[in-house]
């Protein structure tokens, strides 16, 4: 490692030893929650009390982090920390469950009008899949862990998303569907919802009628307006929410393969955070083939099919390829801006254990 | 070389997680059956523009337009489906009123679609079953959207009958159904990866489409696949005595390096390709990792050379079977 290059890994280090919370993003299939798991053990392993949030995590790194299904409360995992360099650090994880967490939300807030949402078949269908409710009650639950003195970091590993920020828009798109006026219509008391001749809301229980049948209107109607009330206390937390993901507590880590539909998307994420005016704290690029010297070949090219040949044939391949990934790696870092930009390379072995994550933390620089 | 399983079906639903080329295999496929001479309609559901520039033209919308011409041959057309546009042609397709269906497509479909979980989806759905009522191709090829919602996608028209019991969503949804589990119809050719994660994920998504939904299975594709070079378990300085050549010291060192990750990475890669075939005992083609990052429109023909030419290794017997 170049000096340059371990003067950079080190604003890594301070990072995940100065920032509250981190949050991870990026496009699919990349190892994000890899990542974020790495990043997570190796703050607790540098004493830090630690937990790591994800949703829907691949299976064996579930059970690495000793995740049970939707436990949905941090779950110490064990012996993470064993030989840390420094002690008192706590590594915990987090398997969220976006439907368990809406019904807390409702428990909590809703009060003696709890059970009748919770028994409502809309609610029922649209607890897990209302636009933004999972990303959303990430963020919830980040307030939770944050406004809580549990623990010291707060790893927040989003969902994949095409669409940038999702989890970032998720408060506000909230507040929107509730502010929206066929909402508001909707959950006004009793009869006088009858009255209302609005033409967007007449539209909306005229389309849903045609459309799904009378009980599903019945059924909405009385959700949106069970739910009426507790829009109050879900505002103000996405404001806080909002507040302390663009504070200097929060750091953001865009996490990214060499390929190039990846690249493309994470630069357009870049942009997104900065525009958004979230705090960018480094850039991981993972996966990433080794760069192998070019071969002289003074001497003859190997006859066809040859053992030789089939290896210089590979040879060339590889380095072909990672010379590719340097490339897109450049224009990410040339979007990146003054950001860290973090290389880890694609290992010979999958990532499913605690020693695995530890090893990616090394490959971090983290020690 | 028969590529005749490309063409069983009228639609074919490519679908893979986020990150296995599933967009790619989609465009392959898209003009490996043109090459065949069928008339075929490529549908990016997730809007995903890309697909245009990847075979060549603009970036995709909601027009159609023309994307490969194969002179003696068919064509591949390409376009989008958003779903508020499948929403306001279905509106247009039930007779809807002008003004009521502004204001439904406009300021509500969020909140109905919100409503009715899954309505989005199913829109898109029973927009593709109209193409293919109204034989608008010979094949569509539809590529699903990635990230873990090609199931759900599948899913919306079943999950509404559930909630549903009368209406034209009902009708709407009971046609979908009909048209997914009809294998003359339909098949989804599932993509996936020689890596654990994804072989896991694609394991699951095929019981969800052939058992939960009774789609049928096209060959499934295994994406980026190196070729199986044996000679990389042997020594560079082997392999050059063997070969009858000399090399220098310096191409020794870089062709055992190379030979090392290549060999560990092929090891990675059988064993995965083993457990995905124990596990899933249906017929797959394998494709090449090409050397690159950023596809071009000529490695797209590349692909479809590929997967025209792989074999298929047939499995022993359908999902569902077992």
């Amino acid at each position: 490692m170049t000096v340059a290059t371990e003067v950079r890994a080190g604003e890594l280090a301070a990072l995940i030893a100065g920032a509250e919370v981190i949050v991870t993003c990026g496009p699919g299939g990349v190892g994000k929650t890899t990542t974020a798991a790495a990043l997570g053990l190796a703050a607790a392993r540098a004493g830090r009390r630690v937990v790591v949030v994800t949703i829907d995590p691949a299976r064996r790194l579930a059970d690495a982090l000793g995740i049970e299904e939707s436990t949905d409360e941090p779950h110490r995992v064990v012996g993470a920390t064993k030989g840390a360099p420094r002690r008192g650090g706590a590594f915990s994880a987090l398997m969220l469950d976006a439907e368990r967490t809406f019904d807390r939300l409702v428990i909590d807030r809703a009060g003696d009008r709890a059970d009748a949402i919770l028994a409502n078949p809309v609610y029922r269908s649209i607890a897990g899949s209302l636009g933004g409710a999972q990303e959303y009650m990430a963020i919830e639950r980040l307030h939770e862990l944050v406004a809580g003195s549990e623990f010291d970091l707060v790893v927040v590993d989003t969902p994949p998303s095409r669409h940038a920020i999702d989890v970032l828009e998720a408060p506000d798109r909230l507040v929107r569907f509730l502010s929206h006026p066929v909402y508001r219509a909707l959950t006004l008391p009793g009869r006088s919802f009858a009255r209302v001749t609005n033409a967007a809301t007449t539209a909306f229980v005229w389309t849903v009628k045609r459309l799904a049948g009378p009980s599903i209107v019945e059924d909405t109607v009385e959700f949106f307006r069970s739910i009426s009330g507790m829009e109050a206390g879900l505002r103000q937390r996405a404001a806080e929410v909002a507040t302390v993901l663009r504070s200097e507590r929060t750091a953001f880590v865009l996490v990214s393969s060499p390929r190039a539909e990846a690249i493309d998307e994470s630069a357009f994420m870049a942009g997104a955070l900065a525009a958004g005016g979230f705090r960018l704290g480094a850039v991981v690029v993972n996966l990433v083939h080794p760069l192998i010297d070019e071969l002289a070949m003074s001497t003859d090219e190997p006859p066809d099919s040859s053992p030789l040949a089939d290896q210089v044939a590979y040879h060339r391949e590889l380095r072909s390829l990672a010379l590719a990934e340097r490339d897109e790696i450049e224009a990410l870092t040339a979007a990146a801006g003054d950001v860290v930009v973090v290389e880890v390379p694609l290992l010979d072995h999958d990532v499913h254990d605690i020693a695995a994550l530890t090893e990616i933390g090394t490959l971090l620089g983290l020690g | 070389m028969t590529t005749a399983w490309a063409c069983d079906s009228r639609v074919v639903i490519v679908a893979g997680k986020g990150g296995v080329g599933s967009s790619t295999v989609a465009a392959a496929l898209a003009v490996l059956a043109a090459r065949d001479g069928a008339d075929v309609l490529l549908v990016a559901v997730d809007g995903k523009p890309g697909l245009g520039p990847l075979l060549g033209g603009e970036p995709l919308n909601r027009n159609e337009q023309t994307l490969r011409s194969i002179t003696g041959a068919g064509r591949v057309r390409a376009r989008t489906i958003p779903p508020a546009q499948a929403f306001s042609d279905y509106l247009d397709l039930k007779g809807v009123g002008n003004i009521v269906r502004r204001a439904a497509s406009a300021a509500s479909l969020d909140l109905v679609a919100a409503a009715t979980p899954g309505l989005e989806h199913l829109l898109v759905l029973g927009k593709i079953k109209e193409l293919e009522r109204t034989r608008a191709a010979d094949l569509i090829v539809v590529d699903a959207p990635p990230a873990g919602n090609a199931a759900p996608f599948l899913r919306s028209a079943s999950g509404l009958r559930g909630a549903v019991a009368n209406g034209p969503i009902r009708d709407q949804a009971d046609e979908v159904v009909a048209m997914l589990a009809d294998r003359s119809r339909t098949r989804a050719l599932l993509v996936t990866l020689p890596e654990e994660t994804p072989v896991n994920e694609v394991i699951e998504l095929a019981f969800d489409l052939e058992e939960d939904l009774g789609v049928a299975l096209a060959p499934m594709v295994i994406n980026c696949c190196w070729p199986d070079r044996s000679a990389l378990a042997m020594s560079a300085t082997s392999a050059a005595r063997a070969s009858g050549v000399s090399i220098s010291i310096g191409d020794r060192r870089a062709l055992d390096s190379s030979n090392r990750f290549g060999a560990a990475r092929l090891s990675v890669q059988r064993e995965q390709l083993e457990r995905l075939a124990a596990a899933l005992p249906i017929a797959s083609i394998q494709l090449p990792r090409l050397p690159t990052t950023r596809l071009e429109p000529a490695d797209v023909d590349l692909l479809a050379d590929a997967l025209a030419a792989a074999p298929v290794r047939s499995g022993e017997r359908p999902v569902a079977a077992r």
